[in-house]
């Protein structure tokens, strides 16, 4: 089954980075919010949960010291006994209930917040991560996991609470709203949930790849994805071959040529700090002629040593500064 | 999103380590080793920029391990090199079929009304572009859903755009430069020619 798979992921995965480790939970959370079955009560008050975000806050951060103390235990054994606390789950009072689903959907939503940002880097130049916390916000807010077991689960996949906390308050609560006409049992709303989430990150990808917007329908749209990915790697697979087959030259002109050739270069695409490189004054004016770039005045371009240029063009530059 | 000014000079810079290793190798390769080394140290150097936080990057350096398990381990820093590349690969995959086989056997016929039945073959093909997608994603095989699957494909499709980009620009850079070094040496006599 899935599951145990996933529990050799997990046990493997202990000796991988944290980030790795969080990753990988992170499908542990998942496999359970769709396999873990809540009671029917679970459902039903979830369901109808409506619940102002200010008013959750509150409670988040009221709830959240206590919580996370709950959460510090392991991932397998947790998930059913916390449920039979609240065996009888017949609408106590609201605050009762306001309470306990925003506990858990603290722990669902900084999940779907991990999960969201996870898979970017924390270098964060990638720009999908705005862009993608939006979605799962978005997601987040219309859909909800209120299954107490799956927040218990995933709870402990959480590392990085703190980072992700500041994220929360932003978006404080996940709830389900259920659409007219639609069930309201866990299952489907489990799948409602995941469906959405998918169906957001698809929107993204559409955005990505050139002439994806126009096209309905998600199999077209997987079809365009793979093409692009695949040309992709086809041009990765032409652009090594051409460069391997540059004929070396050993020429002392050579790497003076090149480094003009790629100073224009990078002031197109790089912003070039980082780089150093040795600029001769006679090789510029012919340089200029020969540009099918456009050369900007010939500054003195940082470049750290054209090394592909290996194959016999040129003796050591210096690498860095 | 388009890959950013920094993305491509890590990824510059990191390819040019992975290129130095095959420094001492140059003169007496032939083009298709000096393409495979091109192509290893470029794909190592893209996987490296995420750093082990994403799953297609861990699995395409383990990928390029079992092909130079030496340049892997010289362009990544020592510690994530060994854990990444003496991480077994997940058996989730081998769990997956065997799912879908005893789903197979366990399947009844219902009876299906003409819009179930177009559903279905709606969600069949979907199930078939995806495992379609999981092909051509390294490591898609071991991503067990799909929402990480379609995160983790967007983060590879954002990183290839980069890992071409550059390449693009060195590739045109050099031809450019071979070029005009065969007009120089073909034409030693004459000034050079302004356009």
């Amino acid at each position: 089954m899935d599951l145990t798979g996933e529990f050799e992921a997990r046990s493997y995965g202990g000796g991988a980075t944290r980030e790795a480790t969080r990753l990988e939970s992170l499908h542990l959370g998942d496999e359970f919010r769709q396999l873990a079955l809540p009671p029917e009560n679970a459902g039903g008050f979830t369901a109808l949960l409506e619940l102002p975000p200010t008013q959750a806050v509150n409670l988040l951060r009221f709830t959240d010291s206590p919580s996370s103390s709950s959460q510090a235990a392991a991932v397998t054994g947790i998930a059913p006994p916390p449920l039979h606390s609240y065996g009888t789950l017949t609408f106590p009072s609201n605050s009762v209930l306001m309470e306990r689903a925003a506990r858990f959907s603290t722990d669902y939503h900084q999940n779907g917040n991990v999960s969201g940002t996870s898979s970017v880097p924390s270098n964060s130049s990638v720009k999908t991560e705005p862009a993608e916390t939006d979605s799962s916000q978005a997601v987040n807010n219309r859909s909800g996991k209120r299954k107490d077991s799956d927040k218990k689960a995933k709870s402990s996949t959480k590392k990085k609470r703190n980072k992700s906390s500041e994220e929360n308050e932003k978006l404080p609560y996940v709830h389900v709203r259920a659409r007219r006409g639609q069930a309201t049992d866990s299952h489907s709303l489990a799948e409602r949930a995941r469906r959405e989430k998918i169906n957001a990150r698809m929107k993204l990808l559409q955005e990505l790849v050139p002439g994806c917007d126009k096209i309905q329908g998600t199999a077209l749209v997987l079809d365009e994805i793979i093409n692009h990915v695949q040309s992709l790697q086809r041009q990765v697979e032409m652009l090594s071959m051409r460069l391997a087959s540059v004929n070396p030259r050993i020429d002392f002109n050579l790497d003076t040529i090149l480094a003009s050739e790629n100073g224009s270069l990078m002031d197109g695409s790089f912003n070039g700090t980082a780089m150093q490189v040795v600029w001769p004054h006679q090789v510029t004016e012919t340089e200029q002629s020969y540009h099918h770039r456009q050369l900007q005045q010939p500054q003195q371009w940082p470049f750290d040593g054209l090394n592909q240029r290996a194959w016999g063009k040129e003796e050591d530059q210096d690498h860095g500064q | 999103m388009q890959p950013t000014s920094s993305m491509k000079e890590e990824f510059l810079q990191k390819w040019q380590m992975g290129l130095q290793i095959y420094r001492p190798l140059i003169d007496n390769t032939s083009v298709s080793e000096r393409r495979k080394a091109i192509k290893l140290s470029a794909d190592v150097a893209m996987a490296s920029l995420r750093r082990g936080t994403t799953c297609w990057s861990r699995a395409l350096i383990q990928k390029t391990a079992t092909e130079d398990n030496f340049l892997v381990r010289q362009m990544l820093s020592g510690i994530k090199a060994e854990t990444l590349i003496n991480k077994k690969l997940p058996k989730v995959m081998c769990h997956r079929k065997i799912v879908r086989r005893s789903k197979k056997i366990l399947r009844r016929r219902k009876s299906r009304s003409a819009i179930e039945e177009v559903a279905a073959k709606a969600r069949k093909l979907v199930k078939k572009k995806t495992q379609g997608l999981r092909n051509v994603v390294p490591g898609g095989e071991f991503m067990s859903n799909d929402v990480l699957l379609i995160q983790e494909t967007l983060d590879y499709i954002v990183s290839l755009q980069t890992q071409v980009n550059v390449m693009r620009s060195i590739v045109d850079a050099a031809e450019a430069g071979s070029e005009r070094t065969a007009y120089y040496l073909g034409k030693p006599k004459f000034a050079i020619e302004d356009g």
